[in-house]
């Protein structure tokens, strides 16, 4: 018992949000019982959440810093794009498969080194220049979007080799890729957020940027790292997205930016920097993932309630950590 | 600290009650919905309504719940649904974007669903997961996706030439069958609105002698912006009084044209027909600086698209000339250069007389 305890006031945010989880799942269960319950829904789901909850893992790291990444879905477009670009240059007709395989890796690897760059030049310009970080961002969205849709001339790139969009809608043993590529890079920024240094400077950076100064932490190169670890875990969005669709285009997946903001936030990430960790996002990831899945499920439920069920949990949970922090600073006063 | 943590629970428990009420309510109150509220929106025949069984699951995914066009769509498929008592519905996102659109058709084809009709936003997004769709046994049709490869038939409104031909004849009778005009088109390199200005500027040379296309420019750009429209429809009245007449084709060169019309005081003495949408267009078809606005219906479109899915379900196969039982597609037309590619002759055009029958 003392150790369930300990476990709940360790990381109270997170037993919040497996307690919502599991009221959703119940609730999913009782109204819509073997629909939902049932191995293709999960894995229809499983599908769908991992572009944007890559998004949402992106999104984090910046709030984290008390700042924001409005560029996430423009880098994963503009990679995705990229890839294409490239694929469909170097890739003929009669080449083996194993070649082909190749290139894919090829092309991937170029993508995260494109995102890279973007993720540079953004943390560039918050870090070095000292533009807000919502304003810089507005800029290289607009800016990488622009790059994307001069390239495709605002059309949709097709023509990928067969293997690629293959890979990323199979499965092993059921489960599909796409979850797969989640976890890995979940698991990855998890344990830059919450078991190295750097996690712990991104944290101190958060919580106040003066303070973080004065530690001798240096601000610059910690706001780069941040915005290019964010740039990356775009690009697996990009390139799931790519597998997903089997094609690339400047604007797929343009309302991912306001979910991956809804969810970071969700997942106990604080916007004001400084607090939140991963799971807290991946678990809000899978419960945005269940209603929406679930609305989906009603034949004459518009998509619109959902729109209004974000809405309202963003204010609930926003006003919700208010409360909470208040109290929790009143506790500190009175102690 | 207690009292806040039972409030927090209490609210939560609300929320929960709250959306679980939601859902509740809409089903219970699903079948008098039904059977008692469809509008009539969509002429039948028999043959529309008339099938061997009623146990199909129909559901139709358009590319964005928050336009009036597919809110249009909906009451079809919802008068589908009352008319033949089989369970047709409609989705969509609520934002026109490729990706959510993917997420609703994936979670749509799991719902143990016969047949699915989809209004695609980008064909080619939308491939994959109709292929899984099919893999399931789920009989597939498009509407406005005639590139998407896996599909078992696309159902179009009409063809482009037909399409064009219909524009010019409207244009021909506003300005009284004679006079100069030139096309409008969104950009020189979209297929269909091309095809369509080819084929009014083929009808004209086919039929009506007293018109003649201007020597140059011969097709403008309006770049689907209907602000652009106005300005190069200005441009060309100004250092081209004798043009007489416009074909706009997208649905944002028609209204910009009128107001072109409009504010140099031509109305009367020039015409424009093209695509509209009746909503935006409205008080310049009262007005009178724009004649006629043509378009399909997308009522009858996502109606058709309902019947043929149960045809196929039934077994009946779609050939050349098939009846859908409804006037605009009770005689398609197969593409011969792809065979799963039907279309019907689902034009209609809107003036001042009809346009307050339209609320799209």
């Amino acid at each position: 018992m003392d150790t369930i305890k300990n476990a709940i006031n360790r990381d109270k945010n997170l037993t919040r949000l497996l307690v919502v989880f599991l009221m959703v799942f119940v609730l999913c269960t009782v109204l819509k019982g073997s629909m939902f319950i049932s191995v293709s829904n999960f894995q229809s789901m499983g599908k769908q959440f991992p572009e944007f909850g890559l998004l949402s893992i992106a999104m984090a790291f910046t709030l984290f810093t008390a700042g924001i990444d409005l560029s996430v879905v423009a880098i994963a477009n503009l990679c995705a794009v990229l890839m294409a670009k490239f694929l469909s240059l170097l890739i003929v007709p009669d080449m083996g498969s194993s070649t082909v395989f190749m290139m894919i890796a090829a092309a991937c690897l170029m993508a995260i080194i494109v995102s890279i760059l973007c993720g540079a030049l953004n943390g560039f310009l918050i870090g070095v220049i000292g533009i807000t970080p919502i304003l810089a961002t507005l800029g290289t969205q607009a800016l990488f979007t622009g790059f994307a849709i001069v390239m495709t001339n605002g059309s949709t790139l097709g023509g990928l080799p067969k293997q690629l969009s293959a890979t990323i809608n199979s499965g092993i043993m059921g489960i599909p890729v796409p979850i797969i590529i989640f976890v890995v890079f979940a698991a990855i920024a998890a344990f830059v957020m919450s078991k190295t240094t750097l996690g712990y400077k991104l944290r101190m950076l958060g919580t106040s940027a003066k303070a973080s100064t004065f530690s001798g932490f240096d601000n610059v190169r910690l706001f780069i790292i941040n915005y290019v670890l964010s740039a990356v875990f775009s690009a697996a969005a990009g390139i799931i997205m790519l597998g997903r669709f089997n094609s690339a285009k400047a604007d797929y997946g343009a309302s991912y930016l306001m979910e991956a903001i809804l969810i970071a936030v969700l997942g106990g990430v604080d916007p004001y920097g400084g607090k939140g960790n991963i799971s807290g996002v991946i678990v809000a990831t899978i419960i945005v993932q269940m209603v929406s899945s679930w609305l989906n499920m009603y034949e004459d439920i518009s998509n619109f309630y959902r729109q209004i069920i974000w809405g309202g949990l963003l204010i609930f949970v926003l006003i919700y950590n208010y409360v909470v922090n208040e109290r929790e600073k009143r506790q500190a006063m009175k102690g | 600290m207690n009292k806040k943590k039972y409030l927090a629970v209490a609210l939560g428990l609300i929320f929960c009650v709250g959306l679980a009420g939601c859902g509740g309510d809409s089903k219970s109150q699903k079948p008098d919905s039904a059977k008692t509220s469809v509008k009539k929106v969509v002429e039948t025949t028999d043959v529309a309504t008339k099938g061997e069984k009623k146990d199909w699951k129909i559901a139709v995914v358009v590319k964005d719940s928050s336009n009036g066009w597919f809110a249009r769509m909906e009451q079809g498929v919802k008068q589908y649904a009352g008319d033949t008592g089989i369970n047709a519905y409609q989705k969509g996102p609520a934002s026109t974007d490729a990706a959510q659109q993917v997420q609703v058709i994936q979670d749509v084809i799991n719902q143990g669903i016969n047949a699915l009709c989809v209004v695609p936003v980008d064909p080619a997004a939308c491939d994959p997961v109709l292929k899984e769709a099919r893999d399931k046994g789920i009989i597939v049709i498009t509407h406005e996706g005639s590139s998407c490869k896996n599909v078992d038939y696309d159902l179009e409104a009409f063809n482009n030439a037909g399409y064009g031909a219909f524009i010019m004849d409207k244009l021909q009778e506003s300005m009284g069958g004679k006079g100069v005009y030139t096309t409008m088109v969104a950009h020189l390199t979209n297929a269909s609105q091309n095809e369509w200005a080819n084929g009014a500027v083929a009808e004209q040379q086919a039929k009506y002698s007293g018109l003649q296309l201007l020597d140059n420019p011969k097709r403008v750009e309006s770049e689907n912006n209907s602000e652009k429209a106005y300005q190069v429809a200005k441009e060309v009245m100004k250092s081209h009084s004798e043009v007489k007449g416009f074909v706009g084709t997208s649905s944002m060169d028609t209204p910009g044209i009128a107001r072109a019309i409009n504010e140099l005081g031509l109305k009367g003495k020039a015409f424009v027909v093209g695509t509209g949408m009746p909503n935006e267009c409205r008080s310049l078809i009262k007005d009178g600086s724009l004649s006629y606005i043509t378009l399909w219906d997308p009522a009858e479109a996502g109606y058709a698209m309902c019947v043929m899915a149960r045809q196929i379900l039934e077994g009946k196969k779609i050939t050349d000339g098939a009846d859908l039982g409804l006037k605009s597609y009770s005689k398609l037309l197969q593409s011969k250069d792809n065979p799963t590619l039907f279309m019907g002759a689902g034009w209609i055009a809107i003036n001042k007389d009809n346009v307050d029958n339209y609320n799209f």
